[in-house]
């Protein structure tokens, strides 16, 4: 299977602060990939560079099969990109925004596009400086969808909007996926958001990619496990340590990688296993980023 | 494609562009005000009518840089707005979409053209001239387009310039007023900024075409 994102040693760096380092991801053609990072850790930067809007000060991009920035204008035509902010030209109506959006793109499905207005109830001749947050969102995943592209860029789509409209987005993302496998790049801070919807997850944080793992492995592969007697750190594991620390009685460890016969290493080395603890996806997200940006203990 | 840059930049700009246009339709009807059958008037009252017309007629390069200069910065507000982040995210080449909106905002620049040639011939055809003495309505018209659009070019390109384009720009402007102020205060009787005028609006500077005839009517 081909890659539909993939960028090697990527390097960028805006002022003194921020920096991204040696970046290195990998999407996989009909994946969902969920993007997940705190505020500030470089997820919008990344997805500029990855469509050509920024320079990158080294490493290269390939996206569906092309390079960046040469093949940039056969990427964005198969490409929808809903930005976090939304940056469509206030003084056109819906209608006129639909109209002007569908020139650019040569398989634009103009009934998919009535049909979703109908779905999101968007009025046609409202100008779009007088749209609702949630509307301008619907919008944009409206013209985004109605393009048929290979790749859907999302960054943060449904930040700041109401359950209800964020519902809608979604489902008609999912929808639009179900039919055509598409693959979709979705960044996010709203760890719960991506658990519905996404396959893969790359979790970045200070520029730096810190995991990158199919969801399944990310959901289920992260435990925190209580020991009695813990193991010294220089001793192997078969899992991978993301952080331990002390606690009443023993220690705490927080491992990726788990699977259940696994516990008997512990046996092994001498430790007594006290509880193997599953984490909900935000505790995992939180946990790895604390393992990432501090060395184990 | 065309069509639809061109519909979106006329909706931003079309409030300017209307206004522009009314005062570029009225400025030759103005210039005839005063007119009338001046066939069988004397050598005196006709130069003192031309004078009159050509006063109003002088107005006529500062509209074309008012629509140059208003033509090139809408064609990118919108843009600069949304820190470009929609027209770079559109399948165009930067250099095709950078030509197609200055295509879109020359045509937007020739409305306002067209509206002085209708009150040019109008106007024309509201005085009987004396003999020896004809109207130039589609001369003017060209002389007022061409300015237009030169206008609007620096406008475009300063406007889609990088910062530092734009600084070195304004940095240069300065600089010659900073050069004026200094030789001032030193005594010296020479104006680097009426210099740099005449470099400028004297063949072959880019603005000469501000410069020379603008009148409707001559011999």
């Amino acid at each position: 299977m081909s890659n539909a994102i993939e960028t090697q040693g990527l390097r960028y760096r805006a002022g003194k602060d921020f920096e991204i380092r040696d970046l290195s991801l990998t999407v996989r053609e009909g994946a969902i990939y969920g993007f997940l990072g705190p505020n500030g850790a470089g997820k919008t930067t990344t997805i500029q560079l990855i469509l050509g809007q920024l320079r990158p000060q080294g490493g290269t991009i390939s996206v569906l099969g092309r390079r960046v920035p040469q093949d940039l204008p056969a990427i964005l035509a198969e490409t929808g990109y809903v930005p976090e902010r939304p940056h469509l030209y206030p003084y056109l109506s819906v209608n006129e925004a639909i109209r002007y959006h569908a020139a650019f793109y040569v398989a634009f499905d103009g009934a998919y596009a009535d049909q979703m207005l109908g779905t999101f109830e968007l009025p046609r001749d409202r100008k779009l400086s007088r749209l609702s947050k949630g509307e301008m969102g619907k919008l944009h995943m409206l013209l985004v969808l109605a393009q048929r592209p290979k790749l859907l860029v999302l960054d943060e789509p449904t930040d700041g909007l109401d359950p209800v409209v964020r519902r809608d987005v979604l489902s008609a993302l999912l929808d639009f996926c179900s039919r055509g496998g598409a693959t979709v790049f979705i960044s996010s801070h709203l760890v719960h958001e991506l658990e519905r919807v996404c396959d893969w997850v790359g979790l970045l944080d200070r520029g730096r990619l810190v995991a990158e793992l199919p969801m399944d492995a990310f959901k289920n592969g992260i435990k925190r496990i209580r020991l009695v007697r813990a193991p010294a750190t220089s001793i192997p594991t078969p899992f991978e340590v993301v952080s331990r620390g002390a606690e009443v009685g023993g220690e705490a460890w927080l491992v990726r990688g788990w699977e259940p016969p696994m516990a008997q290493w512990f046996q092994q080395a001498g430790a007594e296993v006290r509880a193997i603890e599953d984490l909900d996806l935000e505790d995992g997200f939180v946990e790895l980023l604390r393992g990432a940006r501090g060395p184990a203990a | 494609m065309f069509r639809q840059i061109l519909w979106a930049q006329w909706l931003a700009a079309r409030l300017a562009v209307a206004i522009l246009g009314v005062l570029a339709f009225a400025a030759p009807l103005l210039a005839v005000f005063w007119g009338g059958d001046l066939r069988s008037a004397g050598s005196d009252q006709v130069a003192y009518w031309l004078q009159g017309s050509e006063r109003i007629a002088a107005l006529l390069p500062y509209l074309a840089l008012l629509i140059g200069v208003a033509a090139g910065f809408l064609a990118w507000s919108p843009d600069h707005a949304g820190r470009h982040v929609y027209a770079l995210s559109l399948p165009v080449s930067r250099a095709r979409f950078v030509a197609l909106r200055f295509g879109a905002g020359a045509v937007i620049t020739a409305v306002p053209a067209l509206a002085l040639l209708a009150g040019a011939i109008v106007a024309s055809l509201s005085v009987s001239l004396p003999e020896g003495l004809h109207a130039y309505p589609v001369q003017l018209t060209l002389r007022f387009l061409l300015a237009s659009l030169t206008l609007y070019a620096i406008i475009f390109a300063l406007s889609i310039s990088t910062k530092r384009a734009q600084l070195l720009t304004a940095g240069a402007f300065g600089g010659v007023i900073l050069a004026d102020l200094l030789l001032a205060a030193w005594g010296v009787s020479f104006s680097v900024t009426a210099e740099t005028l005449i470099l400028l609006t004297t063949w072959p500077g880019p603005l000469s075409i501000l410069a020379g005839a603008w009148t409707l009517f001559d011999v």
